[in-house]
């Protein structure tokens, strides 16, 4: 009892001191998200009661960006456990001062995307049975969804040792736990949660462009490339808002190789799966490559170019530097962003009847709302958490 | 069925609806009867309101074939079936698509799919009935091995003992990837509430509201108690037999033994239980003028 009066009361003075810390430029970009966020949640909520008529989906094309965001996402959160790898099992402790927030931004992530599959469900109430009292053991979206939870706790734990370790007595214990917690973390991420994510399109038979035995694996190589970007995005924002240096120019040198290595390997699998359907005899195939290079040439090139200029930008010795990551990451994210949306949204524009009609599919103006809103959520959690819990201190 | 509930959780679920009615009264006074119809609903789905479903009928395995070569496109089918089933004006295409094809597809012999820009015309909005072209229905195929059944994350859609694949309203989370998963388009999403008229709703029919997944059901409510489908009794010219697959003896089993036939997009082995008989025969044009298509289908254009 004594012990959780006395947490209760670090806790406070904790909190008391990083709010006199606090400016008014960081009051007033909170401020600024809370309109995002508000007008999104009042567009969900005209959603859960109306039902999703104001939204681009339609039967034929039933999943749009909300669900491109949930992969996205989930890539991006899965990749940014590599940090924790890269401390624990290959000795890299000069990653250390990013540990933290790398888990930080991995457990924003994973929930960004379990509530952008909430704002596209049609019930999202009885969604929350899903794991619980509603399964399918043979639907990928149960499994896939269940692993959510799995890896929200491990990051959570994750979370707890280590900032426990960044503190002034960590026990031994404390860092045994945060050591397995952030290699284990790594296969989960990338073998469970991110390959059924994969694996929840690569199982449709009736989609040219999904089924594949490839998508999982492009799923988590991308996942790697995405989410190691976003850490690093994060880090060198951090580092320039706060004028500090957080990581040396050695250690951002190492993360720009390592990212150019995810960002190669990527390339590589979108070369062999735009040239595969290049080649294409089957209606569907030409048709998809149709699709894809004529109708949404913007994404097309965004997804090509964005990769290929990130990648030459990183492979230089010059590029390797904090503006160098600022440009390269920033590009990184969006060309992955494109390819998913390519995938998932477009994927879905091949008619499966030849001539039906034009099937298009464009988001619309509801979704975009709700999809800024739960971008400003995230953004907002990971800088009050970032502000408030202390991960810093390692710096 | 509706279950009976204590009278502690009627207090709980009227105590819950008006607190929760009241303040959304005072955040937006005009939604505050959609917000205590939202909240009455949460409630409900923990009681998981029933509705009358026959069960399955034994020994029986039921399946349909349409024969090309009387189906004059007329929609009649269509329109039969939208009004049986409480089917509202916002799910559109309905559950019964038509389309004018080329018959050369149709002799091709196994689908309606060809490669890109060969001269075929296929198409779901004609205004009039043509001899030198074929009209194929499209519709849930009621697949052997249902892509949907295996995706669904609750079970919601599944096949039943007597070959029909269900759908259970009170499962459904509306996450859409049934939609995703049929090869035939075959599934209708509830994009809005569906407001049907009071004297079109078919009390045998549950009713279904917005954010759930709706398709055709091979008119279970009918088939169980020994009746055919609705689009059968409908089709002017008899190109439809429902019947019971597991009856050498039926109608239908001998068409399919006898006659030409192919089932959609056998390739995926999904094995749908529909199959289009394909020999050519003199077709009574009954109906030169078919009823209206669908005014608009979200997401084409």
């Amino acid at each position: 009892m004594i012990g959780i009066r006395k947490g209760i009361a670090d806790i406070k003075s904790h909190l008391l001191e990083v709010y006199k810390a606090t400016g008014k430029g960081f009051c007033l970009f909170i401020i600024i998200l809370l309109f995002p966020i508000a007008w999104g949640m009042i567009v969900w909520y005209h959603t859960i009661v109306e039902g999703h008529l104001g939204s681009g989906m339609s039967d034929v094309v039933p999943w749009g960006v909300f669900i491109s965001a949930l992969a996205y996402f989930v890539g991006a959160s899965a990749g940014a456990t590599i940090v924790g790898l890269l401390i624990y099992a290959f000795g890299r402790t000069d990653y250390k001062p990013i540990g933290a927030m790398a888990i930080l931004f991995g457990l924003i992530c994973i929930f960004g995307a379990t509530q952008f599959v909430m704002m596209d469900v049609g019930v999202p109430w009885r969604a929350l049975k899903v794991p619980w009292i509603l399964h399918n053991p043979t639907s990928m979206f149960f499994i896939s969804s269940t692993s959510y939870f799995g890896f929200m706790i491990i990051l959570t734990a994750e979370l707890y040792f280590s900032i426990k370790v960044i503190g002034t007595k960590p026990t031994g214990f404390d860092k045994k736990m945060a050591k397995w917690l952030g290699i284990l973390a790594v296969p989960y991420a990338l073998f469970v949660v991110h390959t059924f994510t994969g694996t929840i399109f690569g199982v449709i038979k009736a989609r040219e462009m999904w089924n594949t035995p490839l998508i999982p694996v492009h799923f988590v190589l991308s996942a790697l490339a995405c989410g190691f970007a976003g850490v690093a995005l994060v880090t060198v924002i951090t580092a320039k808002l706060e004028k500090r240096e957080i990581l040396t120019a050695a250690t951002y040198s190492h993360m720009g190789l390592v990212l150019a290595g995810f960002i190669t390997a990527t390339l590589f699998l979108d070369f062999t799966d735009y040239i595969v359907l290049l080649y294409s005899q089957t209606a569907e195939g030409v048709e998809t490559w149709h699709i894809i290079s004529e109708r949404y040439t913007g994404l097309f090139i965004l997804n090509i170019l964005g990769l290929v200029v990130a990648d030459v930008i990183l492979m230089t010795k010059r590029g390797r530097t904090e503006n160098g990551l600022l440009i390269a990451t920033t590009l990184t994210m969006l060309a992955i962003g494109a390819y998913r949306i390519t995938l998932v949204s477009i994927g879905q524009i091949i008619p499966l009847y030849p001539q039906l009609g034009e099937v298009h599919y464009v988001p619309s103006r509801e979704e975009v709302i709700m999809g800024v809103g739960m971008l400003a959520l995230m953004v907002l959690l990971y800088s009050v958490l970032a502000k408030a819990l202390p991960i810093r201190k390692s710096v | 069925m509706q279950q009976k509930m204590t009278r502690r959780q009627v207090v709980k679920k009227i105590a819950a609806i008006t607190a929760a009615g009241a303040g959304a009264g005072v955040l937006l006074p005009s939604q505050s009867l959609a917000f205590t119809k939202l909240i009455e609903r949460i409630i409900q789905t923990e009681f998981e309101t029933k509705y009358e479903v026959l069960p399955p009928l034994p020994r029986v395995s039921f399946g349909m074939a349409i024969d090309l070569g009387l189906c004059i496109g007329c929609r009649r089918c269509s329109y039969a079936c939208k009004r049986e089933n409480s089917v509202p004006d916002s799910i559109s295409p309905p559950y019964i698509m038509l389309m004018e094809v080329d018959p050369i597809t149709l002799r091709r012999g196994s689908s309606i799919l060809d490669e890109r820009g060969n001269g075929l015309k296929n198409r779901l909005m004609y205004t009039k009935l043509r001899k030198d072209k074929e009209y194929m229905p499209l519709q849930c195929n009621h697949c052997e091995a249902p892509p949907c059944a295996k995706v669904c994350p609750t079970t919601a859609t599944y096949k039943d003992k007597d070959g029909i694949v269900m759908i259970d309203y009170d499962k459904c989370i509306g996450c859409r990837y049934c939609m995703v998963a049929c090869p035939y388009n075959a599934r209708r999403f509830n994009w809005t509430e569906p407001k049907v008229a009071a004297e079109d709703i078919n009390p045998l029919v549950p009713l279904r509201y917005h954010g759930v997944v709706e398709k055709c059901t091979f008119c279970v409510h009918r088939t169980r108690r020994g009746r055919t489908t609705r689009c059968v009794e409908a089709c002017p010219n008899k190109a439809r037999v429902f019947g019971n697959l597991n009856n050498p003896e039926s109608k239908i089993s001998k068409l399919i033994e006898n006659e030409k036939s192919f089932r959609l997009k056998e390739g995926l082995n999904t094995k749908p239980q529909i199959w289009y008989l394909t020999q050519t025969k003199k077709k009574p044009m009954r109906w030169y003028k078919p009823l209206p298509p669908p005014k608009h289908i979200r997401g084409l254009s």
